[in-house]
């Protein structure tokens, strides 16, 4: 066990840091580390406008947004080793070569990317804070706590995305039946209670009054999830072969309209055989957006009137932007290689694809404007958080051409892409919360997103394409 | 005979690894050559080269007349290509497949020749079976009919036989034989020799990057010499100087 975990955590940085360089990516926690110390800083200050509990059940929220995100990372069960890492020949691939089981591999598998993403995200954004408490006047201890909580609602995120993969690989009806059951029960409470069911987050809980008896339920309640994602794992049968009647020759034609039909036709045919948009639109974005819409519906007194709806709209675009990344985690450049495409083309397709998928977030944000009752806002907040979504893919696409989902590991790579959207969203959101008509103004984000894709264009055409 | 392959002081540095070093190599219309070279020679460095996949960072080279720096798409559109490691996307069938390379290519009638392909590798009843559950050899097959299904002028192919049987290497074998003689060219790259010094007008043999040799097989085998022992000796002596 100890071995293979080892090994897995050797190849893990090995291959993060042979695409990046061992110092690009040494730096990534360094930054995350920065980051928070400074932030810190700022709490104090922030403390004048938001009541300290909302500020914990913010960050309590982006830990678990944290853990959703990396555990939505490695989804969708059968598919997560070959998703992940496409044909590279990798540890998890060692039952083919060693007398050990997949359901053990994926165990080590698991164990590894929970210990390995705590010390790349977690830790240094604890770190940062703890070391930064003497200097702002919070509690050692508080500071400590903190970081446990943290800890815990990024396990919890990691946790419930694999149980519920897990259940989603066995059957999507069952996964329903969950989910249903756990807003149920979630409502029920929340009822009975008279409480936002937020407050009842385990780690929210052990963070407002800590006792063992609260760590060890969490613990518990951690074991579980984790426990039935192990025993609910289910490897792919050797020799087994699916079949499909002919797809791609109807798409291709319906999609005539499109710049590349063949490509887009492939595309869809991806997205839809791989369970990803599906999988995908629950995990990485229904999912954390009901979480944000959640914490963030606590801050509604902060905002100025209709605030919040355009806060999620800029949001949910943020979130959007990262729908790239379900196009292009499927091939990379090599199938393509033997074919007269060229990358920019390639970016093009996927962008174009990107963009028939964008009608998910303006339905999305349209349909949360309807049930906050702020239709006169509707096209404003759907034109806002689509144009942030354009955006932010731009500069994904210049920054990372096809393999978004590795580059933002790259330490610059993720710096850039912060500070260019961070700028966007702080004009508009400030230009919003002023005048709310100036949402519609957003639009004006289409002339940055075109240059950045026209710069991507030029940019990995003149590079060899990556292999990853 | 024009030469449809023409590299001149052809070079790929990977970091201070010289991959293929200062290479010069034609390759004349109709032929069917080889490009012999133990592992890490640079044999699949120099496909990549010659058909716009990987830049070269010295020299130059033209395929049927393109400038495979200037031109890299133009000249994949114009040869066949199978890689050595790559394989079909995993989520099409693999007469989908076909077919998308056929939209790709812009290829009249794609359905026709795909059947044909089909019957010819004889895996028909693979044909709606996602690629991604494909066997190993059948993935060969299909990448094989991709790369011959426009009827290229030039196609290149890395390690053509490595994953087939016995009979489908036969099949194989004589397949290129009769492809160039209707005047096309096919270049291969491998390290079995015996089947090189069997279907090869002409070869070069690479090591450590550099070209050792090149001429027409018959030439060799005019002398007396075998193939296999002739690479073996001339790699031999470089490894020693």
């Amino acid at each position: 066990m100890l071995e293979l975990f080892v090994a897995m955590m050797k190849e893990e940085w090995r291959v993060h840091s042979t695409m990046f360089g061992s110092l690009s990516f040494a730096m990534f926690p360094v930054m995350i580390f920065g980051i928070a110390f400074m932030g810190a800083f700022l709490v104090p200050l922030m403390h004048n406008s938001l009541p300290a509990g909302d500020l914990t059940i913010i960050i309590h929220a982006n830990y678990l947004m944290l853990g959703i995100m990396v555990g939505g990372f490695g989804l969708l069960g059968n598919e997560i080793m070959n998703r992940r890492f496409g044909q590279a020949s990798l540890l998890s691939y060692s039952s083919r070569s060693l007398p050990l089981s997949e359901r053990f591999i994926f165990t080590n598998f698991v164990v590894k990317d929970t210990i390995y993403y705590f010390f790349l995200w977690v830790l240094p954004l604890g770190l940062g804070y703890i070391l930064a408490s003497p200097f702002t006047g919070v509690p050692l201890a508080s500071a400590l706590l903190l970081l446990l909580t943290l800890t815990l609602a990024f396990l919890f995120g990691l946790c419930t995305v694999f149980f519920l993969s897990a259940v989603y690989a066995r059957s999507r009806l069952v996964l329903l039946v969950v989910i249903t059951a756990i807003v149920a029960v979630g409502a029920a409470l929340a009822t009975r209670s008279g409480l936002n069911p937020v407050l009842l987050f385990p780690p929210l809980l052990l963070n407002a009054a800590f006792s063992w008896g609260n760590l060890l339920a969490s613990l518990l309640m951690l074991a579980v999830l984790f426990g039935i994602a192990i025993l609910l794992f289910n490897p792919e049968s050797v020799g087994s072969e699916k079949t499909h009647k002919d797809s791609f020759a109807p798409l291709a034609k319906r999609f005539a309209f499109l710049p590349d039909p063949p490509l887009a036709a492939k595309d869809t045919l991806d997205l839809y055989r791989s369970g990803a948009m599906i999988g995908q639109m629950i995990f990485s974005f229904l999912l954390p957006l009901a979480v944000i819409w959640f914490f963030l519906s606590l801050l509604g007194p902060f905002f100025p009137p209709h605030g919040l709806l355009f806060m999620f709209a800029i949001v949910t675009g943020v979130i959007a932007s990262t729908m790239y990344t379900w196009v292009t985690m499927f091939d990379t450049f090599g199938p393509y290689a033997c074919l007269p495409v060229a990358v920019s083309t390639l970016i093009t397709s996927k962008l174009t694809t990107f963009a028939v998928l964008q009608i998910l977030p303006a339905i999305f944000i349209a349909v949360v404007a309807l049930l906050a009752g702020e239709t006169g806002y509707l096209v404003p907040a759907v034109v806002l958080g689509i144009s942030v979504s354009f955006y932010a893919v731009g500069i994904m696409a210049w920054l990372s051409g096809l393999s978004p989902s590795v580059m933002v590991y790259d330490v610059k790579v993720l710096f850039t892409y912060l500070v260019l959207v961070s700028l966007a969203v702080t004009i508009f959101s400030a230009a919003v919360f002023a005048v709310p008509a100036s949402a519609l103004a957003a639009v004006i984000l289409i002339i940055p997103a075109w240059y950045f894709v026209q710069k991507a264009k030029v940019r990995w055409d003149a590079v060899d394409p990556a292999g990853f | 005979m024009k030469a449809v392959i023409d590299a001149r002081d052809l070079s790929k540095n990977y970091g201070d690894v010289k991959a293929v070093d200062h290479v010069n190599l034609h390759v004349e219309e109709g032929a069917l050559f080889g490009l012999l070279g133990p592992n890490g020679s640079g044999k699949t460095t120099m496909i990549k080269m010659l058909t716009g996949q990987t830049r070269p960072t010295g020299g130059s080279a033209t395929v049927l007349g393109l400038d495979v720096t200037k031109d890299p798409v133009g000249v994949r559109a114009q040869v066949g290509i199978i890689p050595e490691q790559e394989t079909p996307p995993s989520f099409l069938t693999a007469i989908e497949y076909l077919e998308f390379v056929g939209a790709v290519r812009k290829i009249p009638e794609i359905g026709k020749k795909a059947d044909w392909w089909f019957e010819f590798l004889d895996f028909a009843d693979k044909k709606n079976v996602l690629c991604k559950d494909l066997s190993r050899g059948t993935r060969q097959k299909l990448m094989f009919a991709q790369a011959f299904i426009h009827e290229p002028a030039l196609a290149l192919i890395d390690e053509p036989l490595i994953n087939f049987d016995p009979i489908m290497q036969d099949v194989v074998k004589d397949y290129l034989a009769g492809y160039v003689k209707h005047g096309k060219t096919i270049f291969v790259s491998t390290h079995i020799l015996e089947v090189a010094e069997e279907i090869c007008s002409d070869f070069a043999i690479l090591h450590k990057g550099t070209l050792l040799h090149t001429g027409p097989v018959a030439e060799l085998t005019s002398r007396g010499e075998h193939l296999p022992a002739y690479f073996l000796s001339l790699v031999r002596k470089d490894r020693h100087a």
